[in-house]
């Protein structure tokens, strides 16, 4: 399949910086894939999401070398409107995305901007409400919600204008592990349903690994790592670089490692199935 | 500032008046407004008053209106004191009284009847550059933001030993930096995410907007308006053309 971005040798240094917040970025990624970005923070993480919606060059000024293209065209030279269509950016605080003073009106907020009619607008609405399951909550106001719901909120509002790369900014660090949970199943229904390609900065890598194809590090502004989710938590490097390793992969590692010969899994097993390896070596 | 959110700032409702188009909403209190400063007899006062009550009443805002009529009677009273001691005329006197209460209630029933999405939706019919409204409507939208801040700011602070209730004034007002400092920070690192998350949802892309709401004149809104337009054409007529109606 085409790859819907293909990020091109890209550096970005912010003005008045010392030193490139992303540096010889390398990256493709096929339509249809869920890929976790993860790394320390400030390594460069943000910035590279930017740069792929055109919030830099567009927004930002600094030194910018390289390309991005996102569905084959590059990113320099296009514009914000085109780009708003085609990559939805949720931001990591959804108090800051929400602009209206209802529900219903914040999701039509970007299709009102781009002029869309009313009763299309109306039915790509109330089906990124059904999406999202928030249908009962049309009618409320933003400090009506929880964080969880505006999180939900706000991903219905980018999801409403039907992009084809969405983009999560650290979507569950304002989230108790249940929503999290919930929001990373919603992902993984969503790429099922619309096949959106999706690229989830990420720090809980155990909510992720199950649904991710591909795990991406970062460190100091450049790729450090890449691989299956698997391979990444089992490289020696990965710890080293700030990612932290699910304590299953961890046991599962060392349980593989024992076992000469035996390949790396290729899952991360569930909690039961760990028990039951373990149970299996002391036996 | 009780006052104010108390007579002037919209609570959800669900009546058939709050369900009114904007326009009509609008037009109404107008209407009202301008009726109160043409009637020039306590007769036709009092019956725009009446009208407003019963509005109000079927409004299901009654408690409110009539708080703020109350409070307002207060500086009515003193408008009415000072009127007798200059007119020494005592119904001019009380018709510039009621008058003021009769303002303040026709502007009152209007805001605390039409939503934060309405009154954008009027801003937009008066032709407001969009950069205008939109800046109205994130403010509002920010507001129980800003005050949740504040409250947070103000509690992390205390617990830190700063005491915002003693002293002098001078000390007091140097005790709100500590709050004022991070509350400052707090806007501008929102304002900036905020202006990139319109950025991505597209904010600016066509130079006319669509807009989700739609709003069509039914037959209570007819109603509504023509009802005060009755009581503005009595007003009117009786204000140019005959010698104010007094009781009969
Ligand atoms: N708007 C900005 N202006 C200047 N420097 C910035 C800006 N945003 C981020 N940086 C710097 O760029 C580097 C990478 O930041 P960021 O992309 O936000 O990292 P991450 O998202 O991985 O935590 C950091 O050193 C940070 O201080
Ligand atoms: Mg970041």
């Amino acid at each position: 399949m085409a790859d819907i971005l293909r990020v091109e040798g890209l550096s970005f240094r912010y003005p008045d910086s010392p030193k490139s917040a992303v540096s010889d970025f390398e990256l493709s990624i096929p339509e249809g894939e869920i890929v976790v970005l993860a790394g320390p923070s400030g390594c460069g993480k943000s910035t590279l999401l930017r740069a792929v919606n055109g919030l830099i060059p567009h927004m930002y000024g600094g030194e910018y070398s390289g390309d991005v293209l996102v569905a084959g065209s590059s990113v320099k030279s296009s514009n914000m409107r085109d780009l708003a269509q085609t990559v939805g950016f949720l931001f990591q605080n959804p108090e800051n995305q929400i602009f209206m003073f209802s529900v219903e009106r914040d999701v039509a907020f970007g299709l009102e901007n781009l002029g869309v009619p009313r009763e299309e607008m109306r039915a790509r609405v109330d089906e990124a409400l059904r999406l999202l399951r928030i249908g009962d909550l049309a009618q409320r106001a933003p400090h009506e919600l929880s964080d969880g719901q505006k999180q939900r909120v706000a991903l219905a509002g980018v999801l409403a204008m039907r992009p084809k790369l969405v983009i999560l900014d650290e979507p569950t660090s304002l989230l108790d592990p249940k929503t999290a949970s919930e929001l990373v199943a919603l992902v993984a229904k969503l790429r099922g349903e619309l096949g959106t390609t999706f690229v989830v900065v990420e720090h809980r890598l155990d909510l992720l690994v199950e649904v991710a194809d591909r795990l991406v590090v970062m460190d100091g502004g450049r790729k450090v790592l890449e691989g299956t989710p698997m391979d990444v938590l089992f490289d020696n490097e990965a710890e080293a670089h700030g990612v932290a390793i699910p304590a299953v992969a961890k046991v599962q590692r060392l349980l593989a490692e024992r076992e000469a010969g035996k390949a790396a899994a290729a899952k991360l097993l569930t909690p039961s199935a760990l028990a039951l390896a373990v149970e299996g070596r002391l036996t | 500032m009780m006052w104010l959110s108390g007579g002037f700032i919209f609570r959800r409702g669900d009546s058939f008046y709050h369900r009114l188009d904007p326009r009509a909403k609008l037009l109404n209190s107008v209407l009202m407004f301008t009726t109160t400063l043409l009637a020039r007899s306590i007769f036709e006062m009092v019956l725009v008053i009446l009208f407003m009550v019963g509005l109000s009443a079927a409004a299901t805002v009654l408690k409110r209106v009539a708080r703020t009529m109350a409070f307002t009677a207060l500086f009515s009273g003193f408008i009415f004191v000072v009127n007798v001691l200059f007119t020494r005329d005592l119904e001019t006197s009380v018709l510039y009284a009621i008058r003021f209460i009769a303002i303040v209630v026709s502007t009152s029933i209007f805001f605390i009847t039409t939503s934060p999405d309405e009154l954008e939706q009027v801003m937009k019919m008066f032709r407001l550059p969009r950069d205008v409204v939109f800046a109205f409507v994130t403010a509002v939208r920010f507001i129980p933001v800003m005050m949740l801040d504040t409250i947070q700011i103000m509690d992390a602070q205390k617990s830190r030993g700063l005491e915002l209730e003693k002293g002098n004034l001078i000390r007091r007002v140097r005790n709100m930096i500590p709050i004022l400092i991070p509350l400052v920070v707090n806007s501008v690192m929102r304002s900036g995410e905020l202006a990139e998350a319109m950025e991505a949802r597209a904010y600016g892309a066509v130079p006319r907007p669509t807009s989700l709401l739609v709003y069509r004149a039914t037959r209570a809104d007819v109603g509504v308006v023509c009802a005060a337009v009755a009581l503005f054409a009595i007003a009117a007529y009786s204000f140019y053309f005959v010698v104010p109606v007094r009781f009969p």
